[in-house]
């Protein structure tokens, strides 16, 4: 394909027809046609629903909107957000999206540090899908958050909270890993001689750094314990996002880079990489409940929880991969092994999120049960599911990660191998 | 000044007249959900005998509130009195205060598109003498609002002549809802867990004095 050269980048001479209507692009476009049929509805729910205080009646009686206001609060559920369930899947997909992207960043930055040469020469394109799903985690959450009041971050900033610290962390881990991104793609390598070592040092650091604010973001909530005496929960984090990311590397790798001859080679480097962070996140989940809270810890692994923990994360994350990577054989197993931990990772999530608020805050005071009010149903543990928009969202921020990807492999072919250093 | 409130408990009769006021006072959101003071109700029976215990409740405007450190926009803050409060206009509904409460008392008001919660009612001239609509219903006298600092006010007094406890102390959150402990031992003892710490004024007053001391730099005029 012919090339322009801009500033060392070597960039494909494409029309914007073949940029934005290809097969992957119309994928993504699928993928994101979901997300609006999802944000309309949040919004709907959001900004829109009919919803009245109590002074609204003596303003204006006869007010149809007031009436369906009332037999709402009355009869149904009002609002979007849940009081026993403030942080729900968009919480769960944005932890996800976000942790996994990083981490497959921190493990190529790793690798290149530690030189895996067929890793640095696959870097661009790792990283490329990285950053997608960082974007589709910060998608994901712009639609959770009330953006009309996000002036407010920069006007009336608490710098100390785990939540502001968000906002300078993605402006200062995003152009770094897009000056990551170029540094593998412009093959400069006197410069990258000289800035390899320090670059990636501080890509690690900014790094380390990212899931350090995210484990202050959830110690911060005191009042729920699963998060917050979960041990040393930044390892955890990164523990856990490293074995989702190699799950996603390995699906990449087939995906991309199949018919290659390095793709066995490949697929056998991150075998051995999950089977050793699937073995370490093993020993975490035995010893990690130990230590939290006996009323989380039993909501989990002996209360309602327990299919979906044991079913879903510990069969997909953990037993089924070990089983599959164990022994040395076929890349295919690998393969099996990624699709499992893939999935697996967002289950951890949602159990990690929903688990945190499983158990009332009311539930911890004096001798039984204390409720609210009349009207709120006695049960030990909360649980509130999805809004059908949200879940739309979620699955609608697939289209993030592949319009992004694509739109850099278009643009920048980071799918090829490549040289470094 | 240092407002707080205590709640004499073993007085309350769940007529709920203390919601309603609050919610006609403040203009708060319809729902069941949607409220910023509430009854707690505890049943149980000891030996066969089946009893009720009734703690009303809200917001305990904590000394040091985890709701307003996690706030990324300082739109929950400290106002006048260490009375906790949200600023609408400024909540991005990150939900983050939500999750910190230990008390749940925070909920997304709809017609706002924010967090809502008490706010001791600060609109009704509280330094002129006003009180909260909650106490102001009461018609069994459970609630009692005023200043910590003041040590002619009823609520001082009351403190002096009573032992108290505080809801979740192991937070250490150190909470301004004060639960008057009943004199009768035997309903005093059905109505506390076997952990629950019993205070004295006495006893409390330096801790509060000094977390007040320690934080009311950040308090708004």
């Amino acid at each position: 394909m012919e090339k322009i050269t801009f500033a060392g980048l070597e960039i494909n001479k494409i029309s914007i027809f073949g940029l934005l209507f290809n097969k992957t692009m119309l994928l993504g476009y699928f993928f994101m046609a979901l997300a609006m049929v999802g944000i309309y509805e949040i919004f709907d729910v959001r900004y829109f629903s009919a919803a009245a205080n109590a002074h609204a009646s003596g303003l204006n009686p006869t007010d149809p909107a007031l009436k369906e206001a009332m037999r709402l609060a009355v009869f149904g559920d009002v609002g979007e957000v849940n009081r026993n369930i403030p942080w729900t899947l968009f919480i769960v997909n944005y932890m996800y999206m976000i942790y996994t992207g990083s981490g497959v960043i921190f493990i190529v930055a790793l690798a290149e540090l530690m030189g895996f040469h067929v890793i640095a020469k696959a870097a661009a394109g790792f990283m490329a899908v990285g950053l997608s799903m960082v974007f589709a985690g910060l998608f994901t959450i712009a639609t959770d958050l009330n953006m009309l009041n996000m002036l407010w971050m920069v006007l009336t900033p608490n710098i100390s909270a785990g939540m502001w610290l968000m906002l300078p962390l993605y402006c200062t881990y995003i152009p770094f890993v897009l000056f990551e991104i170029y540094l593998l793609l412009t093959n400069k390598r006197e410069w990258a001689k000289r800035l390899a070592l320090p670059i990636l040092v501080l890509s690690i650091g900014v790094d380390l750094v990212e899931y350090y604010i995210q484990a202050k973001l959830f110690s911060m909530n005191t009042a729920r314990h699963l998060w917050t005496e979960f041990p040393f929960l930044t390892f955890y984090f990164i523990i856990s996002a490293f074995v989702s990311s190699l799950g996603v590397m390995g699906i990449y790798s087939y995906l991309v880079h199949k018919n290659k001859e390095e793709y066995n080679e490949l697929m056998d480097l991150i075998r051995k990489a999950m089977l050793f962070f699937v073995s370490i996140l093993a020993l975490y989940e035995v010893f990690g409940y130990m230590t939290v809270d006996k009323d989380w810890s039993f909501l989990i692994l002996f209360g309602p929880f327990k299919p979906i923990y044991f079913g879903g994360y510990i069969l997909l994350t953990l037993a089924l991969p070990f089983f599959f990577i164990f022994k040395p054989g076929k890349s295919f197993y690998t393969l099996l092994a990624s699709v499992c931990v893939v999935i697996g990772g967002f289950v951890g999530r949602y159990i990690f999120v929903y688990g945190g608020n499983a158990n009332p805050m009311s539930n911890r005071f004096g001798l039984g049960y204390e409720k609210y009010d009349f009207y709120a149903l006695e049960k030990s543990f909360n649980y509130v599911a999805p809004h059908l928009g949200e879940i739309l969202i979620v699955v609608g921020s697939l289209g993030v990660i592949v319009i992004v990807y694509k739109l850099f492999d278009s643009i920048l072919s980071v799918s090829d191998f490549r040289e470094h250093h | 000044m240092n407002y707080a409130m205590a709640l004499d408990y073993q007085n309350c009769i769940n007529c709920k007249a203390c919601e309603v006021a609050c919610k006609e006072e403040n203009g708060v959101q319809l729902g069941a959900d949607k409220q910023r003071i509430w009854v707690g109700v505890v049943e149980g029976t000891i030996f066969g005998k089946p009893f009720a215990n009734l703690y009303p409740s809200q917001c305990n405007h904590c000394i040091d509130a985890p709701c307003v450190s996690v706030c990324p926009t300082n739109a929950s803050h400290f106002a006048e009195g260490g009375i906790v409060k949200v600023d609408p206009h400024k909540c991005i509904l990150c939900k983050g205060c939500m999750e910190a409460c230990p008390y749940d008392a925070r909920f997304v008001d709809d017609t706002m598109v924010a967090v809502d919660k008490c706010t001791f009612c600060d609109h009704r001239s509280l330094e002129a003498g006003g009180t909260t609509a909650c106490q102001a219903t009461c018609p069994t006298k459970v609630r009692l609002f005023g200043d910590l600092d003041d040590e002619n006010s009823d609520l001082v007094k009351l403190l002096k002549t009573k032992r108290f406890f505080f809801q979740k102390e192991y937070t250490n959150t150190l909470p301004k809802l004060f639960y008057i402990l009943p004199d009768d031992e035997a309903y005093a003892k059905q109505s506390v867990s076997h952990d629950t710490i019993i205070h004295t004024w006495e006893d409390i007053k330096p801790l509060y004095e000094e977390a007040k001391n320690r934080r009311s730099k950040e308090w708004k005029k």
